[in-house]
């Protein structure tokens, strides 16, 4: 399988703390990989270097070979590399729908002026858009509350959400930030679902994520880091008996680890 | 707002018939022409609130307007006096040179979030209050004068509009100009919030990490709903210079600025008919308080002051909270 | 040249006054102030009355302004900004407030002292003369106090209870509340406080300058691009953002005197070159 993401040297200084040091691994296409950790291990600084959300201090992120790591945001998520957000962040005054066609824009062919005009471009777009949403809605398990104000959903569902939104940019890599926080059992379950149903569609997924043994599950490969530098990838089963990344969680219970 | 089509037709033929047949009768039979000038001014004050919405709208406080309709006025008489252009054409220039100016100072200023932009935006009145001072071109302190009346708007030979000189009555004329583009003006706002563009920027208003994560161009959109804020500014400010036929350094002030903002606010920022009915109520109500004399910005203020406390989101909340209860 | 160095620092601790008062409202409450000069121009129009008018002494008369201006800010964040912060959907309508607030201050003023420019009689008389520095004595002191009261305030923030439970309030106010710091009250008393601080400074700077109703507006207008300067909501940034001001006044007044109006652009286009650089100021609180 081709390589879809490639982290070279990967390192990012703020003032004297380095928060993630000379990382490097990949993703491989159609590849769920969790990036796993215990606290303050840096996951979520290099979450925001390979969307571009932060620029390295050295080091590069490659997206099918090409380099996308100092690009602005929102080219980065051009290219295909998009992101969820870790407090659920949606447009909280949109509507469901609204939010998953918004999230259209990136596909949009249409200019701006375009839009103002209402050219066939743009009118085309819009059709498009909303039976895509529609789609996208119906895969998360949103379409009944597509009408609903985005800031009145439950938790859980505003996570979907925040995936639908993820989901329709039509990425190439989409990453996860931390998508089972905070839930119970099912809702776990159900989000495991959800994520595998991602995969089938042909999606690489890269996630950041604690919870242990839904991680587990569900990944095919594991990158764990430490203190900034990854001290281990492998898979499930693999990390699980790495003496390393036991020593890092020590302390944790073992359930903590999946065993 | 949830009305179906064909009452929303209704209200705009409505209201362009109040605007454009029953306000000229009602004036003629009554004999208070001064009122044209009066809503004159509403019209063109609102077109420039309308840039300050629109500014909003993207998730900024401009209250720098008064920089761009100073500016506007400023190129209008001087293309008019220094060059003979034509009024008409001054127009656009006016609007797109303001455009540009808006283009080169948004760059490094859209960045600013907050109090930060609009503080930056304040001290822009005052700034371009001293330019007009000290540039040789823009004749200092005491401004351009005796501007001509706009003259005719002739295409191929046709006289689209005639020579305002000849004209008996040119506040009428005015009128109708300023009623005019006002209806343009707020056509294309009401467009552009209604379209994909609409949602771009409340995308950007809501959350601009978010929005960049989805491939918006936050950065471009700033610049541009800025540009064509400050705009509506410069045509705003053309035509004033032409109505008073001059123009000071002092003609457009930061307390127009933040009157400008605060039409916005008053007709409540999340309505693109705020801006007008925030400026037809604070314009008339300045007006009406003429009466009390030296208690005119006293009643004026403390009504604010009780508006806000009671509709905290503008007038036009007011709807909503009927509707609700309804 | 120390001349020149002179009048900034003279200046600079009058400003960093006033931006302290504008900084607390806005690092408490995410209110920018509006009314601010003018109750700069309250606090002068009181001394003058109290001082100038009645012959009462100056302490006294600088206490009143004080008072006045600390109860008149007490009562507008009790009775108003609470309202409609807690109120409005969007942030930004306090603005709306603010600026209402700062109409009715002019009027008000205006109605009560009229339009006529007033001064006292200087609390000080004689000049310094020496070292290449002529300074009035009364600026002297008016600097001095000034950066007494600059002291006093940076030290009761820092050591006080309520200097604390303010700083707390303003770094987050959730975790304040779940500290048990009452929001409310220390809103008002940040809110009292900035006034005071506003009307003092108009209290001390009546005996050199004068006041008259008008200059509220331009005065709100310099607190706010001291505030731009140094980054708002920190008590370093007001205070660096005052000096900055007040040195870049006193040099330019002396410097460009012969270009006129000119310090202000100057001022303006390095501020927009500078906030490109650093948006938030010197060290300024991130908006939102």
């Amino acid at each position: 399988m081709a390589e879809m993401l490639e982290v070279s040297g990967l390192t990012k200084r703020f003032g004297g703390l380095v928060a993630v040091n000379n990382v490097s691994f990949s993703v491989r296409e159609k590849e769920i990989l969790s990036v796993i950790g215990p606290n303050g291990a840096g996951k979520s600084t290099l979450f925001k270097l390979i969307s571009s959300f932060l620029r390295p201090t050295t080091g590069e992120v490659r997206l099918k070979g090409e380099r996308i790591s100092g690009l602005a945001p929102h080219i980065a998520a051009r290219r295909g590399v998009v992101r969820t957000f870790q407090e659920t962040t949606i447009f909280k005054n949109m509507s469901v729908r609204d939010n998953v066609i918004i999230a259209h824009h990136l596909r949009s062919k249409a200019s701006l002026f375009g839009f103002f005009l209402g050219t066939g471009a743009a009118k085309a777009d819009e059709a498009a858009f909303g039976a895509s949403a529609d789609e996208v809605l119906a895969l998360l398990g949103l379409s009944s509350l597509a009408n609903e104000t985005a800031r009145n959903l439950p938790h859980g569902h505003l996570r979907a959400l925040g995936i639908a939104i993820g989901l329709a940019t039509n990425p190439s890599i989409l990453l996860l930030d931390e998508p089972f926080a905070g839930m119970n059992h099912d809702e776990t379950m159900r989000m495991v679902e959800m994520v595998r149903r991602l995969r089938e569609l042909g999606l690489t997924i890269l996630l950041v994520e604690h919870d242990m043994p839904a991680v587990m599950k569900i990944s095919d490969r594991l990158v764990v880091l430490n203190f900034g530098q990854k001290i281990a990838e492998g898979t499930p089963s693999e990390i699980q008996a790495n003496d390393k990344v036991i020593e890092a969680y020590l302390g944790s219970e073992d359930e903590a680890i999946g065993l | 707002m949830t009305l179906n089509r064909t009452t929303k037709i209704a209200a705009v033929v409505a209201f362009l018939a109040v605007v454009f047949i029953a306000v000229p009768v009602a004036i003629s039979l009554s004999g208070r022409f001064d009122l044209y000038y009066t809503l004159t001014s509403v019209a063109l004050l609102s077109i420039a609130s309308a840039g300050v919405w629109l500014t909003f709208y993207i998730g900024r406080i401009n209250i720098g307007q008064g920089a761009y309709a100073l500016t506007g006025g400023y190129v209008s008489a001087i293309l008019v006096m220094n060059h003979g252009w034509s009024f008409w054409l001054t127009l656009p220039v006016a609007g797109l040179f303001c455009a540009a100016a808006s283009v080169l100072i948004g760059l490094p200023i859209l960045r600013l979030r907050g109090v930060y932009f609009a503080m930056v935006t304040l001290v822009l009145t005052e700034v371009a209050r001293l330019l007009a001072l000290a540039l040789p071109i823009t004749n200092g302190a005491k401004g351009i004068v005796s501007i001509p009346l706009p003259g005719a708007l002739s295409v191929f030979g046709i006289t689209l509009i005639p020579d305002f000189a000849t004209l008996q009555n040119s506040r009428l004329a005015f009128y109708l100009l300023a009623a005019t583009l006002m209806v343009v003006c707020f056509a294309v706002m009401y467009r552009l919030v209604n379209s994909r563009i609409g949602k771009l920027c409340q995308s950007l208003q809501q959350n601009e990490e978010l929005a960049s994560s989805i491939g918006v161009n936050i950065a471009y959109l700033r610049v541009i709903a800025y540009a064509v804020s400050s705009f509506f500014g410069g045509v705003s400010g053309a035509i004033f210079a032409a109505i008073s036929q001059s123009i000071y350094p002092s003609s457009f002030t930061v307390t127009d600025s933040v009157n400008f903002m605060l039409n916005c606010f008053l007709g409540g920022l999340g309505y693109v008919f705020g801006p007008m009915l925030g400026t037809l109520v604070l314009y008339f109500g300045w007006d009406l308080l003429f009466q009390t004399g030296q208690f005119q910005l006293l009643i004026y203020s403390g009504l604010m002051i009780v508006l806000m406390l009671v509709l905290p989101n503008g007038l036009l909340s007011l709807a909503e909270m009927t509707r609700k209860k309804g | 040249m120390e001349q020149v160095i002179a009048n900034g620092l003279y200046l600079g601790a009058q400003y960093a006054l006033i931006a302290l008062g504008l900084t607390l409202i806005f690092a408490l409450m995410n209110v920018l102030n509006f009314a601010h000069g003018q109750m700069y121009v309250l606090g002068g129009f009181i001394t003058y009355t109290v001082y100038g008018q009645l012959g009462l002494p100056f302490v006294v008369a600088l206490l009143a302004s004080g008072v006045t201006l600390a109860v008149i800010g007490a009562l507008m964040e009790k009775f108003l900004f609470r309202t409609v912060i807690r109120r409005s959907h969007r942030e930004e309508s306090t603005m709306l407030l603010a600026a209402a607030t700062a109409f009715f201050f002019d009027a008000v003023i205006l109605l009560i002292f009229g339009e006529k420019q007033r001064g006292v009689p200087k609390i000080v008389k004689g000049v310094f003369n020496d070292a290449g520095i002529i300074m009035p004595y009364d600026r002297l002191v008016v600097g001095v106090l000034a950066i007494i009261f600059i002291a006093a305030f940076v030290l009761y923030m820092q050591y006080s209870r309520v200097g604390r439970a303010m700083r707390a309030l303003a770094q987050d106010r959730v975790a304040a509340q779940l500290m048990g710091v009452r929001v409310d009250r220390y809103s008002m008393i940040g809110f009292a406080m900035g006034a005071m601080l506003a009307g003092v400074v108009g209290g001390l700077l009546v005996t050199i300058t004068g006041v008259n109703s008008g200059i509220g507006g331009p005065i709100s207008i310099k607190a706010f691009l001291m505030v731009m300067i140094g980054g708002a909501g920190v008590v370093g940034g007001a205070i660096a953002g005052g000096f900055i001001l007040g040195m870049m006044e006193s040099v330019g007044l002396t410097v460009l005197r012969e270009y006129g109006d000119v310090t202000y652009l100057v001022i303006f286009a390095a501020l927009m070159v500078f906030l490109s650089v650093r948006p938030n100021g010197l060290m300024g609180k991130p908006w939102g």
